[in-house]
């Protein structure tokens, strides 16, 4: 019944989100386990990369603020942590970024050799110089990136784009050759300490996630899914089955869940699972697919 | 962010300050705080007093915990938390044991019967011993500079072990295996505080988790049983960046 379909099958809706839990593959593999019906992998770039010194998270009851600095071990280590993962026996969405369309190309290949079900393409990382949003911004950039990846890898590639534009639609119609929109990633912001008087983080702006970016999440899949109608999976601030059905009704497929585990725990995948077939029994519907879009004029 | 006002910096010995200071919060022994210095860096510290005053105790390892160890009466320490389990402090007979600085978050569990082994590389590591009943307590260096030469094992070698209703450890987590090891098949239970590479302290960056539980959010307590199913324990760990290395 919680079966759907985004280019790859997955069991239930419920993805673990990119950069959360997921840097140690028996994390992937325990978050699994306990539920959610894929994982994408943290953001991984050809080299090691340290990332930013801490602070590089603040978080309240409403929303979170990070800037982790896209820290990864390099695609060439990675591939231990995705063989410990593939151990649940579900499938792993690789995220990557990268500079130029052939360093994407690349590291796609690479996780699709790891065994990766799909490729996300991180285009909309909002604190790091150089990388995912000002690659992202650029649209004929993003257009190369996604046609060279889509001609080197046969797994479904899905483009991650970024709230923080004068124009998703322009966005989304430069990465029109993915097999799938990843909407939304976060929000530049940032955090003073009055005391302090200073930003928190130390790279002063970070990206807003939680539940105070719900309400543009849904926004842009709503838009997006209008204008294109290709498979979208929704992101921001989902906390309950309401936020989930909300997502699904504007357009959503399938939906990532991230800075809510910072105060449900993994046990949210099964409890979100459950409240979905409950909503979905007592509605008489058969198939996500039936909910997909249906809040559309 | 939240902050704690210092009222005395004690100095304990070279490079090792207690900050105490009095607030109302409810500190569970061995939970922790993620204390930040603006404009240096943010650090885990862990409780060395959880009744009033408060107080942690930091060992100077970089600029932020050298500021720290420097503060001043009426300065603050501002920080998020507290966060983690902490200790399940347990009526009966105690056996502590911490390794360097690892001592500090196991003092607010000591009594007058409570037996402590304090180790470290060498006697300038061994610190908080006026915490302890001096009958009731082990010091070992590597080096022998102070109390026996040997590891925190070696001093376990001389007190029966399986007498203790709880032993709880702290330390370097290559010591913590070595004490996980030792009590192997005996009859004893512990907990065991570990310290990972830890970022976010709310449980969801990744940094410093093993086996999928996250040091700062699931821990930083373990029992024995947890750590017999944890094959990462004393084996392999994340750096900063994330790459799997072995101790």
């Amino acid at each position: 019944m919680l079966e759907t379909d985004i280019g790859i099958k997955l069991e239930n809706p419920f993805i673990l989100a990119s950069g959360i839990l997921d840097e140690n593959g028996y994390t992937v593999k325990r978050v699994l386990e306990s539920g959610a019906g894929a994982a994408v992998t943290k953001s991984i770039g050809s080299s090691e990369r340290r990332g930013f010194e801490p602070p590089v998270i603040y978080s309240d009851d409403n929303y979170t603020i990070n800037a982790i600095g896209l820290s990864n071990p390099g695609i060439e280590d990675y591939g231990n942590e995705i063989k410990i993962a593939l151990q649940a026996g579900k499938p792993i969405i690789g995220s990557i970024f990268a500079q130029t369309p052939e360093e994407f190309a690349s590291l796609a290949k690479k996780m699709q050799g790891y065994g990766a079900s799909a490729i996300e393409l991180n285009l909309s990382c909002p604190h790091v110089n150089g990388y995912g949003m000002e690659v992202g911004s650029d649209p004929e950039l993003v257009s190369a990136v996604v046609s060279e990846v889509k001609s080197n890898v046969n797994i479904p590639v899905y483009a991650k784009l970024s709230p923080n534009t004068s124009d998703m639609i322009e966005q989304a119609r430069a990465a029109s050759k993915c097999d799938g929109y990843v909407l939304i990633n976060t929000i530049k912001a940032m955090k003073i300490d009055i005391n302090a008087r200073m930003p928190v983080l130390s790279n002063v702006y970070g990206g807003l996630s939680g539940r105070s970016i719900k309400p543009v999440g849904i926004r842009y899949v709503y838009e997006v899914k209008k204008e294109t109608g290709k498979n979208i999976i929704g992101v921001g601030g989902i906390n309950t089955v309401e936020d989930v059905l909300e997502y699904i009704m504007a357009g959503a497929s399938a939906v990532q869940i991230g800075s809510a585990i910072s105060s449900h725990g993994v046990s949210l995948f099964t409890d979100l699972s459950k409240e979905l077939k409950k909503y979905m029994e007592m509605n008489s519907i058969n198939s996500i697919k039936d909910l997909v879009g249906v809040a559309i004029r | 962010m939240k902050y704690f006002t210092v009222s005395e910096n004690i100095r304990e010995a070279e490079n090792v300050n207690t900050l105490e200071f009095y607030d109302d919060i409810r500190i569970i022994p061995g939970q922790f705080i993620m204390a930040w210095v603006p404009g240096i860096n943010q650090i885990p510290l862990s409780f060395s007093s959880t009744g009033s005053p408060k107080s942690i105790t930091v060992k100077v390892y970089g600029d932020a915990s050298a500021k720290i160890a420097g503060m001043k009466t009426g300065d603050r320490i501002f920080y998020e938390g507290p966060y983690g389990n902490g200790f399940n402090n347990i009526t009966g007979k105690k056996l502590v044991i911490g390794a360097g600085s690892g001592i500090a978050p196991l003092v607010p569990l000591v009594n007058e019967s409570t037996t402590g082994i304090i180790s470290g590389k060498t006697a300038s590591d061994i610190i908080l011993t006026s915490k302890f009943n001096p009958d009731r307590l082990i010091i070992a260096t590597d080096d022998g500079t102070a109390g026996i030469k040997g590891f925190a094992t070696e001093a376990m070698r001389e007190i029966d072990i399986e007498s203790f209703d709880m032993i709880y450890a702290c330390g370097p987590e290559i010591m913590l295996k070595a004490v996980f090891d030792y009590i192997k098949g005996r009859d004893v239970k512990c907990q065991f505080s570990l310290e990972r590479s830890m970022k976010c302290g709310i449980g969801i960056c990744d940094s410093c988790s093993i086996n999928g539980y996250q040091v700062c959010h699931d821990g930083p307590v373990f029992t024995s049983e947890q750590l017999t199913k944890m094959d990462e324990f004393g084996k392999t760990k994340l750096t900063y960046s994330g790459k799997r290395v072995f101790f």
